[in-house]
């Protein structure tokens, strides 16, 4: 039925691998899917966050510019810078000593006047010159152009990633007279800031080439950082770029979003959030339901066990059992109470045990009926009427004078006293191999050669016949300790082809032999009467002949059996009185013990 | 009011004595949607003689109700412009412009302070407490200008030559000039058309209400 892999010794075994493979695979794949729809929900709310913390940075840009610039034109209506730009020379010195001031009035970390043509009068930077002032005469000529009160944007100062914010210096508004710059570097610091604000990592990086690809800020380590300017992508869109990237042994989901810079290749802004850090109360989740999976694997794999050993173990019962049957002991019982169909096997079972039972019984008495041949012939065959020709030797005992005999003693007396005689007369012809035919009376038919063959039917049935002579003389030396007369009985023994087989009506059958063979033997048994002959064992010339000892035996001549013309040459068997045993110490017999 | 109309009626005797043989010219202004632009100053420029010396009546930027009156002022090189305080605060007037810097530091309501203006060019006038106050001050070489009125139109009276003719306003970045022939006893008239910039002069009243949000 199943696979190999699938075959195995034990039931409770198979079973337990079936519901544990089929519920582990239903199981698995729920905390796969599970997993999966975890970490696809996690990277879609990173993103959603992350989006969000792009306009967080873009909003503290703006707030920042805002700052700077409502300061600078707090400062740019100054008194004081007004009283400078007053004299006939514009003091270069003291101009520089007023950035200073407002520089440190709006924390401004660079702050620098322009002329109304964008050169550089003064700064609080010493590394600023008017050649690297590009950004910011670029950013001028820009407001100047369009009339903006303002111009703000990204730019290199110095190498250094700035936002640069400019105001015009009016005299008054909107006569413009000179220029504020100011700017403020997205450095380390401005990227830990936006950190604190956001939670999230952040990395400025420059250029698009591999050659120019470098950290501008950030808050990781600068080999990470590094690994995030080279993994950014050449082409952004300008609301940026989500990938998940692996960085160390964290996983990151990443926002790359470009930052435009004047007249320069776009910086990037990259965001990253952990996604294990974000995955961390779903990990918990699947580590619970893994628990939960393993209890039910755990609980499933015992009630598999329980639901096996329940069947299995009547079974290994019923085997046990049935091997007991096997071996002939059909008085065991199995007690299962149980409605189920294992029940109604148990039920069935001791069924069977009590119907083999009665056979055996039934087959027992049938050998107590019939010899045990017999008995497994008929068992074996199909019985019905009929028979084969066959040689078989016939062995005919009786007791003689026993009619006489049974009048003085009582009838259980009787009965006793024959079967005593019988079963001992019988076991002597099974030992040999005989087959008791039938009992008539004190009289025992023997069958040598049937209905099983023998190659030596006849000398079985001479020694046979010897044996029981020696037997009846023990039993005779019982008999006399007893008190009890002495018995003496007649063998005669011929071989012949006769018909055996089943004989008697439809509904009754009887095994045996038929034939003139039979009557022979008959004859012979009741010449041995006739004192004239001396013995108690005549054998027919096909039975000495058969047994090679037709010379050895006494001759009887010839007898004329009834009904044939033929004469059949007899023989007579010659018995030697049996010495008393030691053991039973009883007197000296009485009577002879032999013949009548 | 009544000093613009004292500046015409000079400017009239000025030319009536320099020429006998004087002409006008009217200046039509517009912008280059077409709209008439006041407050625009039309100046001939003699090209064959030369300018005529100042008149003596000065010029006046007063300051009212924390304004400069009026907004546009024009005089020739080497006039005497009065100041005078008609408010009811202080002022700091001050200009930081080329043409003239100078501060006429703190001074009380009743006040007048006055200077004599001798470079040309143009004069931006401030008040250091004041952001919103500006006015200008055009210095011209030639005592021959008029202002445009709501109609944008400027008549300026002037004996008969070649003049080159200077259309100025605030919201220009250069003044448009051109040259010009005026014939005695016939009126010129001229159209001018003048690139204006947006008008970015800080509107009074601070900051707005909700104190800097959108």
């Amino acid at each position: 039925m199943a696979s190999p892999l699938l075959r195995f010794r034990r039931f409770s075994t198979r079973l337990l691998v079936i519901v544990l493979s089929l519920l582990a695979a239903a199981l698995l794949s729920t905390y796969l899917l599970v997993t999966r729809a975890n970490q696809t929900n996690a990277i879609a709310h990173i993103e959603s966050r992350l989006a969000g913390d792009v306009k967080v940075f873009w909003a503290s840009i703006d707030f920042r510019k805002r700052f700077f610039v409502e300061g600078a034109k707090v400062v740019s209506r100054d008194w004081p810078i007004r009283t400078l730009y007053l004299q006939p020379q514009l003091d270069l010195k003291t101009l520089r000593t007023t950035m200073e001031s407002y520089a440190a009035r709006l924390n401004a970390p660079v702050f620098a006047t322009f002329d109304v043509d964008g050169a550089m009068l003064a700064t609080t930077n010493d590394s600023l010159t008017n050649d690297s002032c590009g950004p910011f005469r670029h950013l001028i000529q820009k407001a100047d152009e369009n009339g903006w009160e303002q111009n703000s944007d990204f730019g290199y100062l110095a190498e250094k990633l700035h936002v640069l914010i400019v105001v015009p210096l009016y005299a008054p508004e909107p006569n413009i007279i000179g220029w504020f710059g100011i700017a403020f570097p997205i450095d380390d610091r401005f990227a830990r800031d936006l950190k604190e604000t956001t939670q999230t990592e952040v990395t400025f990086t420059s250029g698009l080439t591999e050659d120019t690809k470098r950290v501008l800020a950030t808050t990781l380590s600068p080999g990470l950082a590094q690994q995030v300017a080279d993994q950014a992508p050449a082409e952004l869109k300008p609301d940026g770029q989500v990938m998940v990237t692996n960085m160390g042994s964290d996983r990151y989901v990443t926002l790359y979003a470009p930052l435009e810079l004047l007249a320069e290749d776009p910086a990037r802004i990259t965001l990253q959030r952990s996604l294990e850090t974000e995955l961390a109360p779903a990990r918990r989740l699947e580590q619970t339901m893994l628990f939960i999976l393993l209890a039910a694997l755990i609980t499933a794999s015992l009630i598999a066990l329980a639901v096996a050993r329940g069947v299995s173990q009547p079974l290994q019962q019923l085997a046990g059992h049935t091997e007991l049957v096997a071996a002939g002991d059909y008085t065991r019982r199995i007690a299962l109470p149980r409605e189920d169909e294992i029940g109604q096997l148990a039920t069935a079972f001791n069924h069977m045990t009590a119907g083999l039972a009665e056979r055996d019984r039934v087959r027992d008495l049938l050998g107590k009926v019939v010899s045990p041949e017999i008995a497994t012939q008929l068992l074996q065959s199909d019985l019905k009427l009929g028979g084969e020709e066959r040689e078989v030797t016939i062995l005919f005992s009786d007791l003689r004078d026993f009619t006489g005999m049974s009048e003085r003693l009582a009838p259980t007396e009787v009965l006793t006293l024959l079967n005593r005689y019988l079963d001992r007369m019988s076991t002597i012809i099974e030992k040999h191999g005989g087959v008791i035919d039938k009992y008539i009376g004190d009289a025992i038919m023997a069958l040598f050669g049937a209905p099983v063959a023998l190659p030596d039917a006849a000398a079985r049935a001479l020694a046979a016949a010897r044996d029981m002579a020696d037997s009846l003389q023990d039993m005779n030396r019982e008999l006399e300790a007893e008190g009890k007369p002495a018995l003496a009985f007649g063998i005669g023994i011929n071989t012949a082809r006769v018909v055996a087989g089943n004989m008697g009506s439809q509904t009754r059958l009887n095994y045996t032999v038929i034939g003139d063979g039979v009557n022979l033997a008959s004859r012979l048994e009741t010449m041995t009467k006739d004192p004239a002959h001396r013995t108690n064992i005549i054998i027919s010339e096909a039975t000495a002949r058969a047994v090679g000892e037709e010379g050895k035996l006494r001759s009887l001549g010839a007898v004329t059996v009834k009904g044939k013309t033929e004469a059949v040459k007899v023989f007579a068997v010659d018995i030697q009185p049996r010495p008393w045993p030691t053991r039973p110490q009883a007197r000296p017999p009485t009577n002879p013990p032999y013949g009548a | 009011m009544r000093s613009r109309l004292l500046f015409a009626l000079l400017v009239l005797t000025a030319a009536t004595r320099v020429a006998a043989a004087s002409t006008t010219l009217t200046g039509t202004v517009r912008d280059n949607k077409g709209a008439f632009v006041s407050d625009a100053v039309v100046s001939l420029i003699p090209l064959d003689q030369p300018a005529p010396p100042p008149a003596e009546p000065p010029g006046e930027i007063a300051q009212q109700t924390q304004e400069f009156l009026p907004y546009v002022t024009v005089v020739q090189a080497g006039t005497k412009v009065v100041f005078p305080n008609r408010d009811t605060v202080q002022h700091h007037v001050y200009s930081l412009s080329k043409a003239k810097k100078f501060e006429l530091p703190l001074y009380n309501p009743g006040q007048k302070e006055s200077l004599v203006f001798e470079s040309t060019g143009l004069v931006t006038l401030g008040c250091n407490i004041h952001d919103w106050m500006i006015a200008y001050l055009l210095v011209v070489p030639t005592p021959y200008f008029a202002k445009t009125d709501e109609q944008g139109r400027a008549t300026v009276t002037a004996p008969a030559g070649r003049y080159r003719v200077e259309v100025w306003h605030p919201r220009v970045s250069a003044a448009l000039t051109q040259e010009i022939a005026l014939t005695a006893g016939e009126a010129s008239a001229r159209d001018f058309g003048l690139t204006l910039k947006p008008d970015r002069r800080i509107r009074r009243g601070g900051a707005t209400k909700t104190g800097g949000y959108r």
